[in-house]
């Protein structure tokens, strides 16, 4: 009686919790096909029933509407920053987080775990604090409000979190297999690549999504570092606030720039299930 | 203190499949109050799996288990009084060795001061006195799994040790002095100690009785002397003594034993035409000749070894290799000799199984 | 093919594993490192495969300077304690890894590889992955990887401890006919127990806390130990030491055991010394020694007794079964015609071995001093 009594517990208690995280998502879809009667006429969420669907909202993001911006381009540009901010990230951090498990470093009284620390501190740090610092030096570069000068400040925002994740990885594969490729005739270089990094598929997925995560994301930098030519979909989708915001538009262009993160989720999803994720070293 | 009985155990992953693959075939075991057991068996064997049946970590597929003639299949490991020492010496870390050592009696909430009288006297037994109050992570690997049979040792009621291969980690010169400390405290305290291990030296001399385990079966169990002696199954043949039992395929006739060219009159009957036939003798009672007398076959010497104290000598006659055990002070043989075979030590294995004649 | 180190010294960690090594291999293609966990064994051989780094020191290979060459100019094939293969690859390309890295052709690679899997008994399992097959198994797959490549210098560290005590006694005997392959290769094993070194018979190094103790054949080592380290090490049950006297003709281990002096030894000088024998050389005897029992160990077919005279604690070894409880007493006679002398330096002064003689002893002796 305990058993089935805890079990009915349980069941209501996951309702109740997955209705709570789904609840802003069927509010943002239905929203998205509203109009502006629909909106105002307070909560309602069947269509044709409590509200007229309509597909302005969609048309407005789009195609090129009367209310709304055309999120379709700044859908590409933060495309373009977060894959390629990513894969740079994941390259040279994989590299460093290989270099710092590996080989011992020392610079006076500064060891590899410091460094490590070092590098997950960029996480810590407020990112306010760069705001300035980024500016002037994109300005200077020439570089501030386009797409390469972004990828190369998410890259200092995202290599720390691939060096974290590959570090922890690496310091799980045993040293002895390093020591096995080199006898076996390979340099360093040689171990790294042809060994170390084919174990290393499930550290570089995870540290991959982490990345893309946080890049996709990132509103702050995207906003002080672009004006006019180049826009990222968070600050697009922020602009679209004023006085007189258009919910539908807003909710279907939420409901846009979630979507590439859900189907990357689906996809590591499935790698994740086919146990690739389980340990690959005895 | 107690006595073990495990009535038709049998333990599969998958019971419920239509031709369910069997960790552990059916067996009947008791194991007596205060005895001394060793489980031995190569890797894979199922000794673990029996070891956790009887903790409670795992709950067998079939049949019950008996504590003093109690049911105690499907109780928890908590209430089953069984301590249990793995392989790697488990302990917390973080805490003192007097905290190790105390954690199970604090989780029982005994009073502060038995608690201390408990803890100092498996310390006092165990050598760990002088450090007691030094961090656990901070000593040797034996020092560790010292902690964790102490750990296992410290609760006043607990019926029967179980020890999963618990001398691995061990240096070999320091084993000794943990085999003699266990048998101090199965000696003092009467706890029946039950061990599992795939080192025949450690079983033979820690046990009294040994239970010989191959995939999933029960061998045999006895004294040491007894699976010396007279080994049920070849496998047991196998499996004790360094090196292992010779076996020699052989026929049979109305007179006896045909080993190639040798001869073995035995009286033999209801053996099947069939069954495969083969002669086990041990090496340690295998010894060489320079003239041909009663029991012995010519043969040649394919190789001898030396190992200092012990020497291993190979003959061959007809098809048949055979090993012998000499002593290291003996006159080591070479070349052409005869090979003595010592009737009485000579046994006779149908099937895989020792025939006594009935 | 002829190692030589010249005062090598190594530390790690701010531990100093070896100080101060100096040695020449002989000219044989067998070694057999013997020692206690910790005596430096794997250290050395680590040293060898170009895995640690060389604090100060010289080490050379048939002449050529391998101080500072790394690891993968060195042609060396090495089987670790824990069975390490390429989790990532099927078992054909975790043998056939370094000879693709040596660019070798496709056809030659699949006839290399087939051969040395054979050898090992590991043909059928090659599609598999390593993480399939079982721990004997694996460590095949690891061997079979280091006898493929053309190397100079084979490493095995303890290749067999991890595995199974009748599988154990399985690849020792495949190793003899494995190891004569008919190539120019310098093979080093490493391993804690004498009895492993006795029957693989290579020659034996053993070591000791950091430091080469002994060099010789098995049986020389086994025969005429050095010191009484080497008796320690090299014998199992470890040989018994005594500190006694030699006095008026007799030997005293102390005020209860006295002995009179064997023919053999006659010439011997009075004075302090330290006397070895082994277990097995101490036998039970009535009437002679009365002894306590401390612990009794039986084996099947031999028992091990730890018993204590007086103030000595000893271990002795007989044939057969005898029970003994904790406590009982044992009377035990020793071997005299089996015991060995090491002056108060612990060098050996006298083995009992064939072509030994107390006078040249003497003689010797005399002459250091």
């Amino acid at each position: 009686m305990n058993s089935s009594g805890y079990k009915i517990f349980k069941f209501v208690f996951l309702a109740f919790w997955a209705s709570f995280v789904v609840a802003p998502f069927l509010w943002a879809l239905t929203t998205s096909f509203k109009t502006i009667n629909g909106v105002t006429s307070g909560a309602t969420y069947i269509p044709w029933v409590d509200y007229e669907p309509s597909l302005d909202g969609w048309r407005n993001v789009l195609g090129s509407g009367s209310q709304g911006i055309n999120v379709v381009e700044p859908f590409i540009s933060s495309v373009y920053v977060t894959i390629g901010a990513s894969a740079l990230s994941l390259v040279l951090g994989t590299f460093v987080a290989y270099g710092l498990s590996r080989f011992k470093y020392r610079a006076g009284f500064i060891r590899n775990g410091d460094i490590t620390f070092f590098f997950i501190s960029q996480r810590i740090m407020p990112p306010v604090v760069l705001s300035i610092p980024f500016f002037l030096m994109l300005q200077q570069l020439g570089l501030l409000d386009s797409i390469f000068g972004l990828i190369l400040v998410y890259i200092a925002l995202l290599m720390p979190i691939a060096v974290w994740v590959m570090v922890d990885f690496f310091n799980n594969i045993p040293k002895e297999i390093d020591e096995m490729a080199m006898l076996d005739g390979c340099s360093p270089l040689q171990t790294f690549l042809r060994v170390i990094l084919p174990n290393a598929k499930p550290g570089l997925v995870v540290a991959g999504l982490f990345c893309v995560i946080f890049g996709w994301n990132d509103f702050f930098f995207a906003f002080t570092l672009t004006f006019t030519e180049t826009q990222l979909l968070p600050v697009a989708i922020v602009s679209l606030n004023s006085s007189a915001t258009p919910w539908w538009s807003l909710s279907a262009s939420a409901l846009i720039s979630i979507a590439p993160l859900i189907f990357v989720a689906v996809l590591v999803e499935k790698y994740l299930d086919r146990g690739n994720l389980a340990g690959a070293v005895k | 203190m107690a006595s073990i009985d495990l009535k038709n155990i049998a333990h599969s992953y998958d019971p419920t499949a239509e031709d369910p693959v069997f960790a552990l075939q059916p067996f009947n075991l008791h194991w007596e109050d205060g005895g001394t057991y060793a489980l031995l068996g190569p890797s894979g064997c199922g000794k673990s799996t029996m070891l956790n049946i009887m903790s409670g970590l795992l709950t067998p597929s079939h049949g019950q288990l008996l504590v003093d003639n109690k049911d105690v299949t499907h109780l928890p490991t908590t209430q089953r009084n069984i301590a249990q020492v793995f392989q790697f010496p488990v302990i917390y870390q973080s805490k003192t060795i007097y905290e190790n050592l105390a954690f199970p009696l604090r989780c029982i909430k005994m009073n502060k001061h038995d608690i201390d009288r408990r803890v100092k006297e498996v310390a006092d037994l165990l050598n760990l006195t002088n450090i007691l109050s030094k961090s656990a992570n901070s000593v040797s690997a034996d020092t560790k799994q010292l902690i964790s049979v102490g750990r296992g040792l410290v609760r006043e009621n607990v019926s029967a040790i179980l020890m999963d291969e618990p001398l691995t980690v061990i240096d070999p010169q320091l084993k000794f002095e943990l085999r003699r400390k266990l048998k101090e405290i199965s000696a003092r305290y009467g706890h029946t100690l039950i061990y599992v291990t795939h080192d025949q030296n450690e079983a033979m001399t820690l046990a009294d009785q040994v239970v010989v385990m191959d995939k999933g079966q029960i061998m045999q169990m006895g004294s040491p002397e007894e699976l010396f002696e007279n080994p049920s199954h070849m496998h047991v043949g196998y499996f004790i003594g360094s090196p292992a039992m010779n076996f020699m395929n052989c026929r049979l006739n109305e007179q006896g034993i045909h080993i190639d060219d040798h001869f073995v009159p035995m009286e033999l009957d209801g053996i099947a035409d069939s069954a495969a036939l083969n002669m086990g003798v041990r090496p340690e009672y295998v010894s060489f000749s320079d003239t041909p007398v009663a029991n012995s076959v010519p043969a040649e010497i394919v190789e001898v070894q030396n190992l200092g104290k012990y020497a291993i000598a190979t003959a061959k006659f007809g098809n048949q290799k055979v090993k012998a055990r000499l002593s290291g002070k003996s006159k080591l043989p070479s070349g052409k000799t005869n090979l003595v075979l010592h009737k009485e030590h000579m046994r006779l294995y149908v099937d895989g199984h020792l025939y006594s004649a009935s | 093919m002829s190692i030589v180190a010249e005062n090598i010294n190594l530390t790690v960690d701010g531990e100093a594993y070896l100080r101060n090594v100096s040695f020449e291999l002989p000219n044989e293609d067998f070694f057999i490192i013997v020692g206690r966990t910790k005596a430096g064994k794997t250290t050395l051989l680590r040293l060898l495969a170009g895995l640690e780094e060389i604090d100060s020191g010289r080490l050379t290979l048939d002449g050529n300077d391998l101080t500072k060459m790394p690891p993968w100019e060195r042609k060396v094939g090495m089987v670790y304690q824990q069975f390490i293969n390429y989790p990532h690859l099927n078992n054909f390309e975790n043998i056939a890894f370094p000879l693709r890295r040596a660019g070798l052709p496709e056809d030659k690679i699949a006839e290399a590889v087939n051969k040395v899997a054979s050898v090992l008994g590991v043909e059928e399992f090659l599609e598999k992955l390593p993480s399939e097959l079982s721990g004997g198994q694996q460590q095949r797959i690891a061997l079979a990887r280091a006898l493929v490549k053309d190397s100079k210098l084979l490493i095995l560290d303890e290749p067999l401890v991890n595995l199974d005590y009748k599988l154990r006694e399985q690849l020792r005997e495949e190793f003899k006919n494995i190891f004569n392959d008919q190539r120019e290769r310098l093979v080093i094993y490493s391993t804690t127990e004498p009895a492993e070194a006795m029957e693989l018979n290579g020659t034996v190094i053993v070591m000791h806390e950091g430091e080469i103790i002994q060099i010789g054949a098995a049986e020389e080592v086994y025969n005429r130990p050095a010191n009484t380290r080497v008796a320690e090490v090299f014998n199992d049950p470890p040989m018994n030491l005594v500190r006694g006297v030699v006095e008026g003709n007799r030997i005293h281990f102390n005020q209860d055991v006295i002995m009179a002096l064997p023919d053999h030894l006659q010439t011997l000088a009075a004075g302090r010394y330290t006397f070895g024998i082994r277990a097995a050389d101490i036998n039970l005897q009535p009437n002679a020694y009365a002894s306590e029992v401390q612990l009794g160990e039986i084996n099947g077919s031999e028992t091990i007794l730890h018993i204590k005279l007086g103030d000595i604690s000893l271990v002795t070894e007989q044939e057969g079964v005898h029970q003994y409880d904790l406590g009982a007493s044992a009377s035990v006679d020793f071997d005299l015609d089996q015991l060995y002398i090491f002056d108060n330096n612990g060098d050996l002064l006298f083995s009992p071995a064939a072509n030994s003689s107390v006078e040249k002893a003497m003689q010797d002796q005399e002459k250091d001093n």
